[in-house]
This record gives structure tokens, sequence and C-alpha cells, in this order.
């Protein structure tokens, strides 16, 4: 105890010394957690959203459909400045309202993202195709007449 | 023979206190340096070693003999800096730069992973940015208040400055307030913060636990012998 009297920091008295240790013990794991994290979180969501199959601007454009409840978003890049929120006025996103809303979107699964854009283009590639399949069947359509200018009013 | 030895002993005292101040200094710069880094999270891990270096210098320094700043007020100054940095630079995005494209990806995965709150209705507030109940008045009140004040008290109290030391108080505490009332809130609209939430409430807990610095600044500032700021 005596030999730690002696290095007691400037400001420390005896009775916090323990006290004083223990807080530097915790500051410092909190500082090299907090380096670490800040390190880490932007390269492993990235990862984890599905970078870099998917583009940071595909990954945005997930998000807003999964939010929105809508398949036809897309992420608008870069966003005009002065615009209304992108969300504004949407009706679309799904939730149980009341005074405590619950969302009704799915936890997204590691590379979710990427299965959920491949999903996608999958049905519209097979509803294209359908629809392809549909019109063979069909008589051509007569070809489209083409646009005349208006004439004037014949009296 | 008396004024000589005075003279002596004062020019000794200056020569102490300077080569103090040099060794304090050189400690800094690199210290700053470090925390230059660390508080743009994505470069931190550059930062660290130069953060870990001027902290070593300093208390070899000490050691030597030096009178230099305790490492506590060292390690406090910027832990909240970094801390007040950190927080500041998620939340501006929330408040200013919620149509980057940046916010848009690594703020609604965070939001995704950990917190709904930067998820749900993302973007849709005349404001833009988080939606949730109550979510917004936080950040107003928190990133140009309190951060804010938190970081220019860190700065006086690594000069040790008696008001960076009183200020460090005063905004510790209003750390409390916002950890107890941020905490309620999400707890109160749990659904609308961890549903369909990667990560939830644990998750929340295991990465925003670090940023507890308030906690343990107060017991520190409370219990520091005030006589070591100056006016």
């Amino acid at each position: 105890m005596k030999d730690s009297a002696k290095e007691l920091q400037p400001g420390t008295t005896a009775a916090f010394a323990g006290m004083h240790q223990w807080l530097q013990r915790g500051l410092i794991v909190c500082l090299v957690a907090l380096v670490l994290e800040g390190a880490l979180t932007f390269p492993l969501l990235a990862i984890w959203y599905g970078w870099p199959t998917l583009s940071l601007q595909q990954i945005c454009s997930e998000f807003e459909k999964i939010r929105f409840n809508d398949e036809s978003r897309e992420c608008k890049y870069p966003y005009p400045l002065f615009a209304p929120a992108e969300g504004a006025g949407q009706t679309t996103a799904q939730d149980t309202w009341g005074i405590q809303p619950r969302p009704l979107y799915q936890r997204v699964e590691f590379r979710g993202l990427i299965h959920r854009r491949d999903a996608r283009l999958a049905r519209l590639a097979a509803a294209a195709a359908a629809g392809a399949g549909e019109r063979a069947e069909q008589p051509a359509p007569a070809p489209a007449r083409p646009v005349a200018a208006p004439q004037p009013p014949q009296n | 023979m008396t004024t000589n030895t005075m003279a002596a002993g004062a020019g000794a005292y200056d020569t102490h206190q300077q080569r103090s101040r040099a060794a304090q200094w050189r400690a800094d710069k690199w210290m700053m340096v470090g925390v230059f880094f660390m508080g743009t999270a994505v470069l931190g891990l550059i930062g660290l070693p130069f953060f870990l270096r001027g902290l070593s210098l300093q208390m070899r320094a000490q050691k030597a003999g030096f009178t230099v700043r305790p490492i506590m007020v060292t390690l406090i100054g910027y832990l909240v800096a970094v801390d007040s940095a950190l927080n500041s630079l998620g939340w501006a995005l929330d408040l200013i730069g919620n149509h980057t494209l940046l916010a848009r990806v690594f703020l609604m995965a965070w939001g995704n992973m950990f917190d709904g709150g930067y998820f749900w209705h993302y973007n849709e507030l005349w404001i833009g940015g988080a939606s949730a109940p109550g979510e917004k008045a936080w950040v107003v009140a928190l990133l140009p208040l309190m951060f804010s004040m938190r970081i220019a008290a860190a700065i006086a109290f690594l000069q040790m400055k008696r008001w960076g030391q009183q200020w460090l108080v005063v905004t510790c505490w209003f750390g409390v307030i916002a950890w107890a009332g941020y905490v309620t809130n999400m707890t109160i609209f749990a659904d609308v913060r961890y549903a369909g939430v990667v990560f939830p409430v644990v998750g929340w807990w295991l990465y925003d636990i670090f940023y507890i610095t308030p906690f343990l600044a107060i017991p520190y500032l409370h219990t520091v012998n005030r006589e070591i700021f100056s006016d």
C-alpha cells in the first residue's frame, strides 16, 4: 500500500485509488472496442448485405423495396437536393398500426438481399417469357399507323 | 548566496516545467493524430497505434518525473472526444445527410441489423431521416447540443482547465439522462425498433454498451482532487 501510495496519479487520493484503477481499465476497454467497432462496422455490414456482388446503389434499392414494401421502387442517386423526402406520402409500407406500431417486413438473412434480387429478376424474366409466349399465340397486331399531323378543321 | 541558490532553484523549476510541457506536447501530438483517425470510424485502426504511442510516451515522461497530465484525465478526455465524434458522425448523417448513398446504405444496414429506428419508414418525415417515435427529438437534443458541448469540454479538460472539468461533469450527467431516456423510448416502442431486425436487443446492447463513457467518467470527475485543474 505504501508503494502504491507513492505511485498515485495527481488528483487521485488514496481513498479512491482502487476505484480510479478500475475506471481506467474500463476506459481502455471502451476505447479499444469503439475503435474496432468503428473500423469493422462498415466493411462487415457491406458484406452481410451483399457487397461486392451488389453495388451500394443496388443495396440501397433493395432496402427501399423492403422498407416500403414496393418492388417498383429504385434508389435514386444522386438524390435531387431540394426534392421532398424519398418516402414522403408513400402508401405501400406494411405495418400493424396501433399505439405501438409493428412493421411487417422480415429479417434479412446473411447475403439475403442477393437472393431477394435474383428471385425478383427471375420472376420478371418468367413473366416476360410467359407474356411473349401468349403474344406469339395471338395474331400479330396490326402495324401501327403513322401518326399524321393534325388536320385543320374543314368547314 | 541565498539569492544565487534561489535563482538556481527557480531556473531548475522553469527548466523542469518547460521540459514537462515539451514532453506532454510531444505525447499529445501522437494522441491527437490518433484520435483524429479514430473519430472517423472507418480509419480507426490507423489511428489506434498513433494513440497508443502517444499514451506510452506520456507514461514514460511521468515515470521520468516530468509533470504531465494524469493518465486518467488523458484517457477520459480523448475517449469522450472519440465517443462524441462517432455519435456525431452517425447522427449528422441522419439529420443532414439522410439522402446520401452513405446513409441509405450504411445507416439503413446498421438499422436493419441492430435498430429498426434507423430503417422503419426511414426518410418519410418532411425533414427526412429516422421516423421512429421520439427519435428525431433525441437526435436534435443530443447532436448539436450535448455532443458538441462535450467535445468542447473534453478539449478544455485535456488542457487541465477548471471549466473543462465542470462542463464535462455537466455534459456527462446529460449523457446519463440521454441513456435513460433513449433506452426507455426504445423499450416502449420496441416493435418499431426490433421487429424484423437481424440482431435485436442483445445485438444493440453489445454494439452500444461501449458508448457508456459518461458512466465511467462521472465517478472520476466527482472524486478527483479539483485543485489539479486551473482557472
